[in-house]
């Protein structure tokens, strides 16, 4: 049982764009802290 | 054939650069890490955000970065799959994390919950296991510091090695586990973008119908999603890592470090942003056949690619997405087994009337002694003890059941705790020698979960969860 090069490129294509947006997400979660004075 | 490795000065530039860095960052942070609380939790008011990164920072070592590709090439799609599934573990800590605090407010350590759910004789065992984990991690995250950075700069083995591990030590020591937090946060940016752009790259510049017809061609046994030595890896990657997650005070730590409310969020968030790293990570080496990239060592694999897609370019993008990685974990493995050092050993054995100050004080030694301990056993280069790692995932994966049921079944005992780790060890390990190495945690977490059930249904006790909370974390 082969996986599909469509089935391929879905699996790498979605890991790729999550991680791509991780670290916005974390700057994102950085400035509300930061905002909130809860970063530490 | 392609060239991986930068020349030396380069090298030394990229790696004097970082040092400071993270040094400089460390000492900053470090200033405002006062008093044993302040020291070795961070104040335990740790946001969201610093959270989340420490977590997923901490779990992306340098083997995600440089073994997720050579598992991609000897296990094709099941392989990098099975990588990610690494982060169940985070996943499921999350609840745990949210538990621990409300639980244990005021404590310091895994070791603290272990000594005060089952006593003292489970304790010893659980802290033999624990330190043994943490030391051999510590020295094969040393090693293959010296490693990479020999096989990506052509600079001495003992020489990067000593230099990778002296700054993690210096910034720990410096600031404590605020370094370490704040870190991460900078180095998770690091290797995701470094990550991205090279998966971005081999995306644009191969494509996956042509990664997909070269592989079909010359390596279709990548595309098999049937691949039986893959799917156990799969397992027993996942049971291992639940393992080392559950009792590893790595995590112990920094769910006590954070602040209310924010346990659960940053593990699941870690979890869930952790979970395709491995695959983005690893799928870069299905590119091999497409580009023709002759492959010397698999392990090498990764940096091979990055050059072959970005040139010199592409070594030092890689080269520092694996100082960030390695950082990012000696710095903690640094910081929690040294507090286990510190609280467990140094205060619960050898001087119990030790006060807040005082061990204040010892910290930054313990942090410099584990340092100084490991430095010297990764000195001979001892490749075989890399391979010590597996025989932990034995170790470990007896830990998950007394960790997770003693934290919500007020019904198990301590005999049973004891028997579920000693027996899950050694059947684990004799299942390790006779079958294989990915049966071990597998066996290992069943048997201890069998003797945990047992023993609780033949000998039911009746936990006060009060005296968790009770204790006198704040004695002295």
């Amino acid at each position: 049982m082969t996986i599909s090069v469509t089935a391929l490129a879905l699996l790498v294509g979605s890991a790729t764009v999550i991680t791509a947006i991780a670290p916005i997400l974390l700057i994102i979660f950085w400035i509300r802290d930061w905002l909130k004075k809860r970063l530490w | 054939m392609t060239n991986v490795t930068l020349a030396a000065n380069t090298g030394w530039l990229i790696l004097a650069l970082f040092s400071a860095i993270w040094i400089a960052l460390g000492a900053y942070l470090g200033r405002r890490a006062v008093g044993l609380e302040g020291y070795m939790l961070a104040g335990r008011k740790v946001g969201l955000a610093l959270g989340t990164a420490t977590a997923m920072a901490t779990w992306v070592t340098s083997n995600t970065t440089m073994a997720a590709p050579q598992l991609a090439l000897q296990m094709g799609v099941w392989g990098m799959l099975g990588y990610s599934l690494g982060s169940v573990g985070l996943i499921l800590f999350a609840p745990l994390a949210k538990r621990i605090h409300a639980l244990m407010p005021a404590g310091y350590t895994s070791g603290d919950f272990i000594r005060l759910r089952y006593g003292k004789t489970t304790w010893r065992v659980f802290l033999v296991i624990s330190l043994f984990y943490g030391l051999g991690w510590l020295v094969s995250m040393g090693m293959a510091g010296g490693v990479l950075v020999n096989a990506l700069t052509g600079i001495d083995y003992r020489i990067g090695m000593s230099v990778i591990l002296a700054v993690c030590v210096i910034y720990t020591v410096l600031g404590g586990l605020r370094a370490v937090i704040g870190t991460d946060f900078l180095q998770t940016l690091i290797i995701l973008v470094g990550v991205v752009i090279l998966a971005w790259l081999a995306i644009s510049e191969v494509g996956f119908e042509r990664m997909h017809a070269s592989l079909l061609e010359q390596r279709p046994e990548l595309l098999n999603l049937l691949m039986p030595a893959a799917i156990m890896f799969l397992f027993n990657n996942l049971l291992f890592g639940v393992g080392e997650i559950f009792h590893s005070n790595v995590w112990w730590s920094r769910a006590f470090a954070f602040r209310k409310g924010v346990g659960f969020r940053a593990y699941l968030t870690a979890g869930l942003l952790w979970l395709p790293i491995p695959v983005v990570a690893g799928f870069v080496a299905l590119t091999v056949p497409s580009l023709g990239i002759n492959v010397p060592s698999a392990d090498m694999v990764g940096p091979l690619i990055a050059a072959k897609l970005l040139g010199t370019g592409g070594a030092i993008l890689v080269f520092i997405v694996v100082f960030a990685a390695l950082a990012s974990s000696l710095d903690s493995l640094l910081a929690a087994t040294s507090d286990l050092i510190l609280t467990d050993i140094y205060k619960g054995h050898l001087r119990p009337q030790a006060t807040d100050e005082e061990l204040a004080r010892a910290a930054r030694w313990v942090v410099l002694g584990l340092g100084v301990v490991a430095w010297l056993l990764c000195l001979p280069r001892l490749t075989t003890l890399a391979e010590l790692l597996y025989f932990t995932g034995a170790f470990v994966a007896s830990t998950i059941w007394p960790i997770a049921a003693g934290l919500y079944w007020r019904k198990v005992n301590p005999t049973g705790a004891t028997l579920a780790m000693l027996a899950g060890t050694v059947i684990g390990l004799s299942a390790y020698f006779l079958i294989g190495f990915y049966v071990a945690a597998l066996v290992s977490a069943a048997v201890s979960m069998a003797i945990l059930l047992i023993s609780t249904w033949l000998r039911p006790a009746d936990f006060n969860w009060d005296t968790l909370s009770n204790h006198r974390e704040k004695q002295a």
